[in-house]
C-alpha cells in the first residue's frame, strides 16, 4: 500500500509552576500507509521532528497497556490503531491525553488515580471459607474473559460515570473484582459482593456501554458489572439503593408491564429519602413532568411475563471465551 | 536518600517473584521500575512455561532437552536446578491465582514446544506472560511491597568493591535520588532495542546489564542473541512458538513446507536457532517475499485459532492486515532474547558483593547458546524465587553499606550536562537507528567477519555522537527525551560486547552462526565468553570460563539434530 501524508493534530500540555495547565495544539505531517499504527507515527515525530513530544508506550503489541490516549475522539491504544481508520476527510486526526485522570505532560497522564481504584477492590486472590478445593476444565470460563484486561484504562478514560464522580470505582476495577468473584479458588466472594454493593461500586454504573465499546481487549467491563449485580442480589445484598431500584423495576414490569415513575423513587430511597428529593419533584411538577401515581396495566401483559419467565429459566450470558470473532 | 535491605530493580516476573519471596522472610524490600509493574515486558510472552508436571514426563528429560538446546554450553548444575524446581514454580503460580488453561480433568494443560521431547509447556491461551505478570503484581499488592514506579536507575553505586545501592531518576518529578541497600538485585530484562527490529518492548534497553558492566560486574555470552523464527514482517512483534506447537506450518513463497529439508524429524518444532537459519536461508535464496516467509495456520481452523491463539490472530490483523484464518502470516527471524547477561552463580550472585541478578538480565547460564521456547518464563520464575529465598536467608547477617552523596551528585551532573548541550548534535533516535540497522544487517542470524567488522567500525562514531547528541526537551517533568538519551549509552555499550564476542568466537554454536566457521568447535570453544569493562583502557576486556558440568554421560556434547 502506498504512502500518504497524514496530519497529527496533537494536544500539547505543560503544567505551569502554579499547577495550572498550559495547553496548545501542534500539527505534524507524517508519511505512512493506512495500516501504520498511530504509535509508529508518534515515534516518527518524536524521533525526527520534535523530541519533546511526550507519551507513554512500551510493548507495541497491545499487551502492556501503556499507550492509551484519545485518538479521534475515543480512547484507544496507539499501537493497535491504524492511522487509516481514524483520520477525517483531510487525512487529519486529533490526539489528546486520556480523560478522567490528571494530565502530567502532553499525552501522559497520572496513572495513580486509576490504579488506586484497582487497589481498592483488593486485586488478589484471598484465602477463605469459600475456596473450592478442585477446579475443572470449565472453572475459568467466567474468569478467562476478564483476565484479558491489561489495565490500560481506556474504559476509565471514556467512562461517563467517572466523568461526573471521582469516587466511582470504575469499569476496569469492577471487571477485576468480577474476575476474583468468579474464580473457584477465591475464598471471600460474599465479602467482596457486600463491599461492591456499597456506594460508588457496582450500582453506580450507568450502563452507557462506553467501556465495552472502547476496550481494546474485548473485556466487556459493563457485562461483568451487570453479572456482579445479579450475584450481589442473589447473595442477599438488598439493602442498598441500587438493589432496591432494580427490585422496584422488576416488580413494576412483572406486575403491570410499565414503570410507575411517580412511586419508584419512594421504593428506591424510602419515604424519608424521597422527601429529600421534594425540591426536584416540585420543579418537575411545575413543568408537568410528574406522571400519574396510579399504575396502569399494559395490554398483553402475559407476553411480557412470559419473556421474564423464559429469561429467569435461561439467563443470558455474555460470551466468556474469545470464540465468535469471525470477521465481517 | 532512601534505604532498604533489598532493592530489586525491575518489576517483571523475575523481580516480582523475588520480591514476593523475600517479603515472606520479613525482609525490608522495595522494587524500583521504570514502568508500572504491569507494563513490564514479561507480559508479552505468549506461548507458555515449561515444567515436567505430567507423571509420564520427568525433570531429567526436561534438563536433557535444555542442555542439548543450549548446544552444550549451558551450565548443567543450573539447568538441573531449574528443571527440578519447575513443577513447584508452576503450581505455586497456579495457587497464587494464574488462570492456566485446563484439561477436562482440571489438570493444567500443556502444549508441544520446539526441541522438547514431551508436551510440557503450560499455558493460558497465548497470553501466558500477561496472566503470570498480573498474578505476581496481585501478590505484590497483597504483600504491600513498596514500588518506586516510573523511576529509572542511572547508576549502580560501587564503593570499594561493594555495591551500595542505586542512583535513580524519578521520571514523573525529574528528581535524582539514591537508594542504599545491602543487596541490589537486577531483574531488568533484555536489550532487544540494540537491534532495529525486535520482538521486544521499547523499554527493553538492557539498562541493568549495561550499568552492572560499568560498575565492574562481568557479562557472559553476549554474542548469543536469539532470533525468533516468527516475528511479524513489519513490526517484528512476536508470534508465539505456540502457533507452531498447535500445528502451524512454515511455508515459503512457493508454498513449500521447507522445514522438511532442514529438520526432517521435528520440522517446525526444531530448536529456534535451527528454524531461524532455515527461514533466513529460504529468504536469502529467493524463496521469500519482501524479506519474509509465511506462517500458515489456515488448516487449524477458526475454532482452534480463536481458542488457543486469539491474541496472535488479533495482532496479525492489526499489524499485518492479514487474518490467519484465511491467509498465511508473513514472518521473519527477529531479535528476541538475550542468552547472555550479567554473569551469576546458580543462585544469582555476581562477582560483585551486594549485586545479584535474575531473569533475562542474568546469565546463570541455563540457556547457553540457544534458549528453548517456554524456558524463559520458567527462568524468571525459578531464579526470581531462588534469589528471593537466598537473600531472605542472608540479608539479616549483612551490614548496610553507605551510599555516598557524591554518587547522587555525579548523576545530577551527568543530567545537567546533557540538558545544557547546544542543539548541534544529532537526536538520540538517530543513534539508535544507525546502531539498530548495523546490528540487524551485520550481526544477525548469519554472521560474516567482514560484516561484524563493519558493525564494530561504527561504534567509535556512535560513541562520538553520544557526547554531542542533543535534547529537544529541556523540561523537568516526564522527560522521555532525556531517558532515551541515557538509554542510548547503555545500548551502545551492550552492542559493543555483542559485536566483539561474535568476532572472537570462531565457531558456530546455537544462535551464533559464523559463515566462515560453520561447525561447532568443542575443543576450543566449549566455554563461556566473559566480558568486563576495562575502565583504564575504556574498552571491553575478554576472558573465558569453563562450562559447569555435572559429569553425566547424557550431557556429553553430541551432534545436534532435530
Amino acid at each position: 500500500m502506498s504512502d500518504q501524508v497524514y496530519t497529527l493534530r496533537i494536544q500539547r500540555n505543560t503544567r505551569r509552576d502554579d499547577g495550572t495547565m498550559d495547553t496548545k495544539w501542534d500539527e505534524f505531517q507524517v508519511k505512512a500507509t493506512p495500516l501504520t499504527p498511530v504509535l509508529n507515527l508518534l515515534e516518527d515525530v518524536k524521533g525526527n521532528q520534535d523530541g519533546s513530544l511526550t507519551f507513554r508506550q512500551s510493548c507495541r503489541s497491545a499487551i502492556c497497556g501503556s499507550c492509551a490516549m484519545r485518538i479521534g475522539g475515543k480512547t484507544r491504544l496507539a499501537c493497535k490503531t491504524q492511522i487509516g481508520e481514524v483520520v477525517d476527510e483531510n487525512n487529519t486526526v486529533q490526539i489528546t491525553a486520556q480523560q478522567n485522570s490528571p494530565v502530567i505532560k502532553d499525552l501522559a497522564v497520572d496513572i495513580t488515580k486509576f490504579f488506586s481504584k484497582v487497589h481498592q477492590i483488593k486485586p488478589f486472590l484471598q484465602e477463605g471459607s469459600e475456596s473450592a478445593e478442585e477446579v475443572d476444565d470449565t472453572a475459568f470460563d467466567q474468569v478467562n474473559h476478564v483476565t484479558q484486561c491489561i489495565m490500560c484504562a481506556c474504559c476509565y478514560s471514556d467512562c461517563t460515570m467517572a466523568e461526573v464522580s471521582d469516587e466511582f470505582v470504575g469499569p476496569a476495577a469492577l471487571a477485576k473484582a468480577f474476575r476474583f468473584i468468579s474464580d473457584p479458588r477465591e475464598g471471600k466472594k460474599s465479602d467482596r459482593l457486600k463491599v461492591l454493593s456499597n456506594d460508588h461500586g457496582i450500582w453506580s454504573c450507568a450502563r452507557c456501554t462506553m467501556c465495552v465499546a472502547v476496550c481494546p481487549k474485548d473485556v466487556k467491563p459493563m457485562e461483568a458489572i451487570v453479572k456482579l449485580r445479579t450475584r450481589a442480589m442473589d447473595a442477599g445484598n438488598m439493602d442498598n439503593y441500587g438493589a432496591k431500584h432494580a427490585q422496584a423495576f422488576h416488580g413494576d414490569i412483572t406486575s403491570s408491564g410499565s414503570l410507575n415513575e411517580a412511586l419508584i423513587l419512594n421504593r428506591t430511597l424510602g419515604v424519608v429519602g424521597a422527601l429529600g428529593e421534594m425540591g426536584a419533584a416540585l420543579h418537575l411538577a411545575k413543568k408537568g413532568k410528574i406522571p400519574s401515581p396510579f399504575p396502569h396495566k399494559i395490554e398483553n401483559l402475559d407476553e411480557v411475563q412470559a419473556i421474564y419467565n423464559e429469561l429467569e429459566k435461561n439467563p443470558l450470558d455474555v460470551e466468556t471465551k474469545a470464540e465468535n470473532a469471525v470477521p465481517e | 536518600m532512601y534505604s532498604h535491605d533489598l532493592i530489586i530493580v525491575g518489576a517483571g516476573l523475575a523481580g516480582m517473584r523475588a520480591a514476593v519471596e523475600a517479603v515472606k522472610a520479613g525482609v525490608n524490600v522495595a522494587v524500583i521500575s521504570k514502568v508500572h509493574p504491569l507494563r513490564s515486558h514479561s507480559c508479552a510472552a505468549q506461548g507458555g512455561i515449561n515444567a515436567a508436571i505430567n507423571p509420564k514426563d520427568s525433570w531429567e528429560s526436561h534438563a536433557y532437552d535444555t542442555v542439548k538446546g543450549s548446544d552444550f554450553i549451558g551450565d548443567e548444575d543450573a539447568i538441573e536446578l531449574m528443571c527440578k524446581e519447575a513443577g513447584n514454580a508452576v503450581l505455586e503460580m497456579d495457587r497464587m491465582g494464574t488462570p492456566f488453561s485446563r484439561l477436562e480433568d482440571g489438570l493444567i494443560a500443556q502444549r508441544p514446544f520446539g526441541a522438547a521431547s514431551f508436551d510440557r509447556t503450560c499455558y493460558a491461551a497465548d497470553r501466558t506472560g500477561q496472566v503470570l505478570l498480573h498474578t505476581l503484581w496481585e501478590q505484590l499488592v497483597k504483600a504491600g511491597v513498596q514500588v518506586y514506579e516510573e523511576c529509572q536507575i542511572l547508576k549502580i553505586s560501587e564503593v570499594d568493591g561493594q555495591v551500595a545501592g542505586v542512583v535513580a531518576y524519578d521520571i514523573k518529578k525529574g528528581e535524582v535520588f539514591g537508594i542504599q541497600a545491602k543487596v541490589t538485585l537486577l531483574c531488568t530484562g533484555g536489550y532487544g532495542r540494540v537491534f532495529l527490529t525486535s520482538t521486544n518492548a521499547t523499554a527493553s534497553t538492557g539498562d541493568g546489564m549495561a550499568l552492572a558492566y560499568r560498575a565492574g560486574a562481568t557479562l557472559a555470552d553476549m554474542e548469543f542473541v536469539q532470533f525468533h523464527p516468527t516475528g511479524l514482517r513489519y513490526s517484528g512483534i512476536l508470534v508465539t512458538e505456540g502457533a507452531r506447537g498447535e500445528g502451524g506450518y512454515l511455508i515459503n513463497d512457493e508454498g513449500d513446507r521447507f522445514m522438511t529439508k532442514y529438520a526432517p524429524n521435528k520440522l517446525e518444532l526444531a530448536s529456534r536457532d535451527v528454524v531461524a537459519r532455515a527461514e533466513q536461508t529460504e529468504i536469502l535464496e529467493g524463496r521469500g517475499r519482501d524479506g519474509a516467509i509465511f506462517l500458515d495456520l489456515r488448516h487449524l481452523g477458526a475454532k482452534k485459532i480463536n481458542e488457543r491463539l486469539p491474541q496472535v490472530r488479533q495482532l496479525a490483523r492489526d499489524l499485518e492486515g492479514v487474518d490467519p484464518v484465511y491467509t498465511p502470516i508473513p514472518v521473519r527471524p527477529t531479535a528476541h532474547y538475550s542468552m547472555g547477561g550479567i554473569r551469576t552463580d546458580k543462585y544469582g550472585a555476581t562477582i560483585l558483593p551486594g549485586l545479584w541478578a535474575a531473569g533475562e538480565s542474568a546469565c546463570v547460564s541455563v540457556h547457553g547458546a540457544n534458549r528453548l521456547g517456554g524456558n524463559s518464563l520458567l527462568d524468571t520464575i525459578v531464579f526470581g524465587y531462588i534469589a528471593g529465598r537466598e537473600l531472605g536467608d542472608k540479608l539479616g547477617g549483612m551490614d548496610m553499606p553507605t551510599l555516598p552523596e557524591s554518587e547522587v551528585q555525579g548523576v545530577k551532573d551527568q543530567i545537567s550536562e546533557l540538558m545544557d548541550r547546544p542543539d548541534k548534535g544529532v537526536r538520540p533516535a538517530s543513534i539508535r537507528e544507525r546502531l539498530g540497522e548495523a546490528m540487524n544487517s551485520y550481526v544477525s542470524v548469519f554472521r560474516h567477519p567482514d560484516n561484524i567488522q563493519k558493525a564494530s567500525d561504527l561504534i567509535p562514531t556512535l560513541r562520538q555522537d553520544l557526547t554531542t547528541m542533543h535534547l529537544d526537551d529541556k523540561s523537568k517533568v516526564f522527560n522521555v527525551d532525556l531517558l532515551r538519551a541515557l538509554e542510548m549509552q547503555n545500548l551502545v555499550d551492550l552492542a559493543e560486547t555483542i559485536i566483539a564476542g561474535a568476532m572472537n568466537r570462531t565457531e558456530s554454536r546455537g544462535a551464533h552462526s559464523r559463515v566462515d566457521f560453520p561447525d561447532r568447535d568443542d575443543e576450543n570453544w566449549r566455554k563461556h565468553t566473559i566480558t568486563k569493562w576495562d575502565n583504564d583502557a575504556q574498552t571491553t576486556a575478554f576472558s573465558y570460563e569453563a562450562v559447569r558440568t555435572v559429569g553425566k554421560d547424557a550431557y556429553k556434547p553430541a551432534v545436534r539434530s532435530y
